[in-house]
């Protein structure tokens, strides 16, 4: 007969008890509770977003209640279900797919549960929500724009470097959009030899890039879809001797967006040349805003734009406040 | 004999009996899934209502037809990490014949069942390229799946950014949203596919010489090759009955969310595999049923619901999931190292 120690037999039990009992911690409270289900807290950007969500949730007396789906879609229609069971007062929801968050609308809607979708609106539907987004496209028009006038103002002619997001995202296809709108209309000085897919991972916009300037040395024109893949880059032009700021021979021209930290420290140092911003506080605001709207029986309108604005050496310490980057590193350093 | 003694004999009856009963069973992560109910349960009262039952069971559904693919490779010491782009890549094809936004078939009375056709093609064309490869080529399933698995996501990305605008393919028949996100009478119509396919599957394991020929495989190729066995032919059914599986939860997961995406299944390739080797089936090859993947499957859609419910912060939600699937490996471990000892 197979015999069990009396001692492995309470190891056990007293694993099962406390992964068993680790929910304790948890329980709902009084007052408005609302879910954030985020599908990744991959970037800066969403880890200062659900931070900022939390104070002011808290600030409000709210309860917070949070999931991540790792940008899996169907994942996330089971958090939102759950959430509804849980008879929440809002779902705020950053959704991967513009079309599958459908499904999740509808059954908020039959629930009576309002819903936010935060920096990434849903596809049009006949359902009601409101979502909350950077106006992705012009914002990165407007800081392509700033490159290109600068790239005009030192003359001569530029091959250009893209690093996208993953087009599974609508963020990434507006912001790749609104690169081409203003490229294509230059192409006298800008040609764009490198698209590199990073599907929104640092580890693949490194080997991209890297692979871009052995390909094309000569690269001298380079924006990046997201701030939190300026590390990156930075390794990439270091290496290849290209890492240079403003004024000095060789600088490449540089554009980002989203607003983070790193990428204010790169604008103060020189070596970024300009940055869109995504307006995180407001875009909190907004949401919140909404919720409260709809709690009060108003209907919002479906889509609020955050306008952002774009951030560089000329207009630094004006707008600098605005930018939640420059928040956290103002934290970070004291 | 002492009131100390009769306890003590008393203990050591119940560890008898829990030994006997629970830790050698085979439905071990059935009981598991039982106690976790039980233990969350006064934490998390909504895990006991009906509607919860409903999502758990939604959920299950799709990733249990997939999970037994899965299994009937690893019975054979194989595996298949090329479902996920599998269940990605038929679910843009397929949404694009049917898609009432432009789609080849749209408007036709041809168009669900043309794209359901698209779904299983793709899924048996896969599983026959990675049966071929594994035994005329001899190459590991782990490579060849894997790589496979690398050219369909891309070629999902691409084949989506070609047939639209965004990121996705919505408009779908709603005949065919009906498959996975409908019902008749409150009883889930993907849960007739599942079962539908849990039986076919156990029948073929349990009843058939396939399914004799399957596990010799498993426990010794070579041995089987010198007894008779077809080896190369089952291997390969192996993976076109694994690739029509996914095929087959595509269709669930699709109609489920409306849409056909490139990145549907991406991240749940661990929640595939492990709710096969939870449930019992041996990564080596050899042991494996459909009923221990039902109870991993269980084990997991009822520690995910049980997670979304608390709305615990990420960090504390995957310590959580992975002790407790931790604690279930463990307890599996010691009881097949019992089992090996008597």
């Amino acid at each position: 007969m197979p015999m069990i120690s009396r001692r492995s037999f309470t190891v056990g039990t007293l694993m099962s008890l406390g992964v068993a009992g680790m929910p304790m911690f948890v329980r709902a409270q009084e007052g408005k509770t609302v879910a954030l289900l985020f599908d990744s807290l991959v970037s800066p950007f969403w880890v200062s977003g659900i931070e900022i969500m939390r104070q002011t949730a808290e600030a409000k007396g709210w309860t917070t209640l949070e999931a991540i789906s790792d940008f899996d879609d169907n994942k996330q229609f089971e958090q939102v279900q759950a959430m509804i069971e849980r008879q929440v007062d809002g779902i705020l929801i950053i959704q991967t797919d513009a079309n599958a968050v459908i499904p999740a609308i509808r059954a908020a809607n039959e629930a009576g549960i309002p819903m936010v979708h935060f920096n990434r609106p849903p596809a049009e539907n006949e359902y009601y929500s409101v979502a909350i987004q950077a106006d992705n496209r012009k914002i990165t028009q407007d800081t392509v724009q700033f490159m290109v006038d600068e790239a005009r103002r030192l003359g001569g002619t530029y091959k250009a470097a893209i690093l996208i997001g993953d087009l599974g995202d609508v963020n990434a296809i507006q912001r790749r959009d609104g690169f081409f709108d203003i490229v294509d209309q230059n192409t006298d000085i800008i040609e764009v030899v490198a698209r590199i897919a990073t599907e929104w991972n640092a580890d693949k916009a490194f080997a991209g890039l890297t692979n871009a300037f052995q390909a094309n040395p000569d690269i001298n024109f380079l924006f990046t879809s997201s701030d939190f893949m300026l590390p990156q880059i930075q390794q990439v032009l270091r290496v290849a001797g290209r890492w240079h700021k403003r004024g000095e021979e060789g600088h490449v021209i540089f554009g980002a967006f989203d607003g983070d930290a790193t990428a204010y420290q790169l604008l103060v140092d020189g070596y970024l040349d300009a940055d869109g911003v995504q307006n995180l506080f407001l875009e909190v605001e907004m949401a919140f805003g909404a919720f409260e709207a709809m709690w009060a029986g108003e209907q919002p309108d479906k889509l609020l734009l955050d306008p952002g604005f774009v951030i560089h050496a000329g207009n630094l310490e004006e707008v600098r406040d605005e930018m939640w980057g420059y928040v956290v590193w103002q934290k970070e350093h004291g | 004999m002492s009131a100390t003694a009769v306890e003590a004999g008393g203990g050591a009856g119940l560890r008898r009996f829990l030994v006997r009963h629970v830790l050698m069973s085979e439905y071990l992560v059935l009981y598991l899934s039982v106690l976790y109910f039980l233990a969350i349960w006064p934490f998390v009262p909504e895990m006991a209502t009906a509607s919860t039952a409903g999502n758990i069971l939604s959920a299950m559904l799709p990733l249990l037809v997939v999970a037994i693919g899965q299994t009937i490779v690893l019975i054979i010491a194989g595996i298949d990490l090329s479902v996920t782009a599998v269940i990605a890549m038929a679910s843009v094809v397929g949404a694009s014949i049917m898609t009432g936004d432009g789609g080849y078939l749209a408007g036709s009375p041809f168009a669900v069942p043309g794209g359901i056709v698209a779904f299983l093609v793709i899924g048996g064309a896969v599983g026959l390229f990675n049966g071929v490869c594994s035994t005329k080529l001899r190459m590991p399933s782990f490579i060849v799946t894997l790589t496979m698995m690398m050219f369909l996501s891309g070629a999902a990305l691409w084949y989506t950014t070609a047939h639209t605008e965004t990121s996705s393919i919505a408009a779908l028949p709603s005949a065919f949203v009906a498959i996975g996100g409908g019902d008749v009478a409150g009883i889930p119509n993907a849960l007739w596919v599942a079962l539908a396919v849990a039986v076919a599957m156990h029948l073929l394991l349990s009843r058939t010489l396939f399914g004799q020929w399957l596990y010799a495989i498993g426990r010794n190729r070579e041995a089987a090759r010198i007894s008779g066995v077809p080896v190369d032919k089952v291997i390969i059914w192996a993976f076109v009955i694994s690739g029509l599986l996914a095929a087959l939860a595509s269709i669930l997961y699709t109609g489920r969310l409306e849409t056909g995406t490139p990145v549907l299944g991406r991240r749940f390739l661990l929640d595939i595999i492990g709710a096969a080797v939870i449930g019992g089936t041996s990564l080596f090859g050899g042991h494996g049923k459909v009923v221990w993947t039902v109870f991993g499957v269980l084990f997991l859609a009822m520690i995910n619901a049980s997670l979304d419910l608390i709305g615990l912060g990420h960090d504390f939600a995957v310590g959580v999931k992975g002790a407790v699937i931790l604690l279930a490996a463990v307890l599996d471990a010691a009881r097949r190292r019992v089992l090996a000892r008597q």
